[in-house]
């Protein structure tokens, strides 16, 4: 699946707990001196201006929420739909204004608000000044930003949620675009161990790629294909998930439908199988994309089942999943009036690594069996489980599916081959209405037939991918993972050791003083600060703050680099909590 | 997605009627442009039509969502002539007797020409950069060689900017995208019609808007100077209409070099359309996916794009792709140039679910920036052939004594086979091009254009000439 570009937090639905103060729901004009004033002038209003945003976004999501689940307006008279309107006009009106108030101000504020809580760094200097300046700069540039954007009509509704919701990672990803780190020319710039991207085999990859076959032409890649995909490839597709899902039986190419990956494919297959509104249940934390993916275009919504990292009753670890809370979280969805259409789930999950035993996985399935609800199965990393002790079970490896008609498994090359840049995603199902549903968006998400081609060439080679490819890999992998774990081991950090994938999952509570997502906020912000992304627990609707997933799958040497940084913010943010610790029964 | 209000939509006197069950194995005639199709309804003349593709359609699918039932329905009811010819394609050694495909708009003329170019070195690197997520805009050596490229084949009369491009797996995920960032769902667009009617699927997938066919006639009446021609009295006709039935319009989508009536605008046409879509705040997208395929030399082809000053640069969204111009359209690669920031970020954000692989933008940068080969060998050698074969085409047709429009541009005819049905309906229509079918000639009819007169087809003529000659010698009605 394609990664929230930072990881930054503010995609997330908000929990608002905030007293709203100041900005009442009539004030629609909100001028932008007085905005800037605020948030150049006063920076301890900070954390005020925040949360009074989130309160505002999040009873504007309510009421459009009440808006858009109301029955179609064709039943009402005229003078109501017209009332309708207008109210959907004033409040479209306040959503601009809060989404853009979000995402452009608190990218900028976010940055800047640890700052003034700073100690004196050890490498402080002339750099951290032209840093301040720079982001200033930044700020500034942001906020006429924000003007502009605030007099667009040109965008609707939803191009105006689209916008906003990318903006601030936009933003972000931009600034580390612009810095990213390099061996050679760079070695200051910004590290990326928040996009989930497996960058330890680019040689064999690159080496592979090159090789003769994969330049073959032929005119039927240059001209429209079966909307599904080249056959050839879906061909390809069956063999190969026939072969290293180990599934019972061969698996029919008629039940692939390739799309522009893996993102591609969830937001066709949520399309066609919930209506908007409706909603797909699904364990957190977990891979935050996908909630814009699948709301961006379907208007799918995402329920959480939340885990905890506590091992209680019925739970043999850390936030495990069970059947009871499957049950729970569907009972309660029904009873918010959420129609839940489906269970979405990630084997190998992502970010906690775990990989569901057969009889786990039967028994969610049977979950769903009951409810008439579909499955959607993640299985992207499945052959980055590189720890030989834990065995990897397929959807596709079962010998026989509870609900078969409902169950839709999707994989893609992005992470196991750690080529995302080929946009690659596969559908398998043995439900030929959905398949042929999706294959309609063939048009909108297909893939080049000189890409099909070559990804044909990559499945088939088989040899090389058991021989060369995935030992290789997966010994990249181990001894990364091994790195980053013993680090992790000699700063006492907790963290759940799983195995596979390409992220470790750790708890950073201890740096955390109060425990809140604000703070968790602030300590990713330091880390950026340092010049090193990690994603925050919040972005994958993880419900206790402290969280951080890592991904380890780097080069060597950047991820020293990474550590020595991630080593530095946490001594300093150890040193601001024992000031912070000192003062506070002083001034009690 | 598809809660359209149906009164609305099923307005007596404009609006076609629901789409009956026994069109449910229907094909539009066209493998590719996909479109339900309706019965006529041609009792009182008509100035426009509001597209529901949805009306009177209900699932009955357990497992799909309702709107899914829908999309599942575009599907069937595009793939059964499609798939008849998928199962009996031509292939002149395996299968002479196979099915020619004269429906899908493929110009299959210069292969020879492609396959030499994209095998050269230059488009076989490969790099890790180029295997790891992109900028979602697309790379920006990319976006640098389209603005470039399309400064200098549209005329612009100042550089184009590689900050206002967007790359995207194709114009149908550039309508997709469009229509979702600037329509809430179930507002509309304007479109003069006959038009490339797989852009109803387009922007009705995942963004729920509608068509409003601006319906153009083949009769030339008034201060008209050719059959079908647009005129801003039809547009603002057509958009009162629609206003008046309560639906919002957003935009005006003009497709310049025009499919499939082959159509060019002159400069002060344009100027005219996009001064109406300014008065009254639409946004314009011009889709100029065959600017490169104007192959009569007298035709003078103007891109929106030359024009010195645009009436409203901020709602004027132009698209161009790879797919016609440089046939290859299983490359997937398509590009939305606009002035407007915020609409190039929104459509940005949707390109998650509209990338195209690195090592093909490679390849795409290296093609585009090859101004030597595409302006001495390709377009040449492009043109000559595409002028040859509408030659050969337009002969035979004037042979048979068939009415045809074809303007120098574009790789279709659009031939006028009214005389060979006897009522006008549009069941007869079909039946004509089912004929054509089971005489192995795939061709699409008018319908599938939302063409308002029964009897027009349009016949592709940019294939191989061996094909041509079989394909047109196939018995005629």
């Amino acid at each position: 699946m394609d990664e929230t570009r930072d990881g930054e937090g503010s995609s997330q639905p908000v929990e608002a707990k905030t007293k709203a103060q100041g900005m009442s729901h009539q004030s629609d004009v909100l001028p932008c001196d007085q905005l800037r004033d605020q948030v150049i002038g006063n920076q301890s209003s900070h954390t005020q201006l925040m949360e009074t945003l989130l309160h505002l976004r999040q009873t504007v999501d309510d009421c459009i929420t009440q808006l858009t689940t109301r029955p179609p307006q064709l039943d009402l008279p005229l003078e109501e739909q017209r009332h309708n309107q207008a109210t959907g006009e004033q409040e479209a009106f306040l959503r601009r204004v809060v989404n853009l108030l979000q995402s452009g101000a608190m990218w900028g504020l976010g940055l800047q608000a640890p700052r003034p809580t700073l100690g004196p760094r050890d490498d402080a200097g002339g750099g951290q000044q032209a840093q301040l300046s720079r982001q200033l700069d930044q700020l500034v540039h942001q906020l006429s930003h924000l003007e502009v954007a605030f007099v667009s009509h040109d965008l609707s509704n939803r191009g105006i949620d689209i916008s906003a919701f990318e903006r601030s990672k936009f933003q972000d990803f931009k600034t580390y675009q612009g810095d990213k780190y390099h061996e050679d020319k760079n070695t200051m710039g910004f590290i990326n161990l928040g996009v989930s991207e497996n960058k330890l085999c680019t040689d064999l990859m690159t080496e592979r790629l090159s090789r003769s076959d994969m330049n073959h032409l032929e005119d039927a890649l240059l001209q429209y294909s079966d909307q599904r995909g080249q056959p050839f490839l879906r061909e390809e597709v069956a063999r190969f998930l026939t072969y290293y899902c180990k599934s019972p039986a061969r698996l029919d190419p008629e039940n692939v439908v390739v799309l522009s990956g893996c993102c591609s494919v969830f937001s066709a297959l949520a399309t066609v199988l919930c209506d908007p509104g409706e909603a797909l249940l699904t364990p957190t934390p977990f891979f935050g994309g996908l909630v814009m993916g699948s709301y961006l275009y379907s208007k799918v919504e995402l329920m959480p089942v939340h885990l905890d990292s506590e091992i209680t009753d019925g739970s043999a670890r850390p936030f495990q999943l069970t059947v009871d809370k499957l049950e729970q979280a569907l009972l309660e969805a029904t009873l918010k009036g959420k129609k839940v259409r489906g269970l979405l789930l990630i084997n190998p999950q992502n970010p906690l690594g775990d990989v569901y035993s057969r009889d786990s996985l039967e028994e969610y399935l049977e979950f769903a069996k009951r409810y008439n609800l579909h499955v959607i199965i993640d299985e992207l990393y499945m052959l980055s489980v590189f720890d030989d002790s834990v065995t990897f079970h397929s959807v596709l490896s079962m010998e026989s599916l509870p609900d078969p008609n409902r169950t839709h498994m999707i994989w893609g090359t992005s992470k196991d081959f750690g080529i995302s840049g080929f946009r690659f995603g596969a559908l398998y199902t043995h439900n030929k209405e959905v398949a042929s549903a999706v294959s309609s968006f063939g048009f909108l998400n297909g893939i080049s037939g000189i890409t099909q081609y070559k990804l044909c060439r990559l499945l088939q080679d088989r040899e090389w991918i058991d021989k060369v490819y995935l030992p290789t890999n997966h010994s990249r992998l181990k001894a990364a993972h091994r790195y980053i774990t013993n680090k992790l081991k000699a700063l006492k950090i907790p963290f759940l050791n799983r195995g596979s994938g390409l992220y470790v999952w750790m708890n950073l509570k201890e740096y955390l003083q109060p425990c809140t997502f604000e703070e968790e906020l602030l300590l990713h912000h330091r880390f950026l600060g340092n010049k090193l992304i990690l994603s925050p627990g919040k972005t994958y609707m993880c419900k206790e703050p402290g969280w951080f997933r890592l991904i380890f799958s780097d080069k060597p040497l950047p991820l020293k680099l990474a550590m020595h940084r991630f080593y530095e913010v946490l001594a300093e943010q150890k040193r601001d909590l024992r000031v912070k610790q000192l003062e506070d029964p002083q001034k009690e | 997605m598809f809660a359209l209000p149906e009164k609305e939509s099923r307005a007596p006197s404009t609006c076609p009627g629901p789409a009956s069950t026994q069109d449910l194995d229907s094909n539009c005639g066209d493998g590719l442009e996909r479109e339900c199709s309706r019965k006529p309804d041609q009792k009182l003349p008509e100035l426009y039509g509001v597209g529901d593709p949805t009306a009177g359609f209900s699932s009955n699918s357990s497992h799909l969502s309702s709107r899914g039932g829908i999309i599942k329905w575009f599907w069937d009811s595009a793939e059964a002539g499609y798939r008849t010819y998928h199962m009996d394609e031509y292939d002149e050694d395996k299968n002479p007797s196979g099915i020619i495909n004269l429906g899908t708009s493929e110009n299959k003329l210069c292969f020879d020409l492609l396959s030499k170019r994209l095998s050269q070195s230059d488009m076989l690197r490969v790099e890790p950069a180029l295997l790891q997520y992109p900028d979602w805009r697309g790379h920006l050596f990319l976006r640098e060689e389209v603005a470039r490229f399309l400064s200098f084949y549209c005329k612009s009369p100042v550089p184009l900017q590689a900050e206002n491009v967007v790359v995207l797996n194709g114009c149908a995920s550039v309508f997709s995208a469009l229509a979702t960032v600037l329509c809430e769902v179930g507002e509309a667009f304007l479109i003069p019609a006959p038009y490339y009617g797989a852009i109803t699927q387009h922007v009705c997938l995942y963004g729920n808007v509608r068509l409003v066919s601006v319906y153009l006639d083949s009769e030339v009446t008034g201060p008209d100077t050719r059959p079908f021609q647009l005129t801003v009295e039809k547009l603002e006709m057509a958009l009162q209409g629609a206003n008046s039935q309560g639906i919002k319009v957003k935009g005006l989508i003009l497709i310049n070099p025009q499919n499939p009536l082959g159509d060019i605008y002159s400069p002060a046409e344009l100027q005219n359309f996009l001064e109406f879509a300014k008065r009254h705040e639409l946004h314009v997208m011009v889709d100029e996916v065959y600017m490169l395929s104007v192959f009569e030399e007298s035709v003078g082809y103007r891109s929106v794009l030359s024009l010195e000053r645009l009436p409203d640069p901020q709602r004027t969204h132009v698209m161009w792709a790879t797919s016609k111009d440089f046939g290859m359209s299983g490359l997937r690669f398509g590009t939305l140039y606009t002035e407007n920031r915020d609409v190039a970020t929104a459509v940005a954000s949707l390109c998650r679910y509209h990338g195209l692989s690195g090592l093909v933008q490679h390849q795409m940068a290296q093609l585009l920036r090859d101004r030597d080969w595409i302006n001495q060998v390709y377009l040449p050698e492009n043109h000559a052939r595409l002028k040859a074969a509408h030659t050969y085409v337009a002969g035979e047709l004037r042979a048979l004594g068939i009415p045809f429009l074809s303007r120098g541009a574009g790789f279709f005819i659009w031939a006028d086979l009214r005389k060979y049905l006897p009522e006008g309906s549009f069941e007869e229509e079909r039946r004509l091009w089912r004929r054509f079918l089971d005489h192995k000639v795939l061709v699409s009819f008018g319908k599938a254009f939302e063409c308002k007169e029964p009897g027009w087809f349009r016949l592709v003529f940019s294939d191989k000439a061996h094909r041509l000659c079989l394909a047109i010698s196939a018995d005629w009605p």
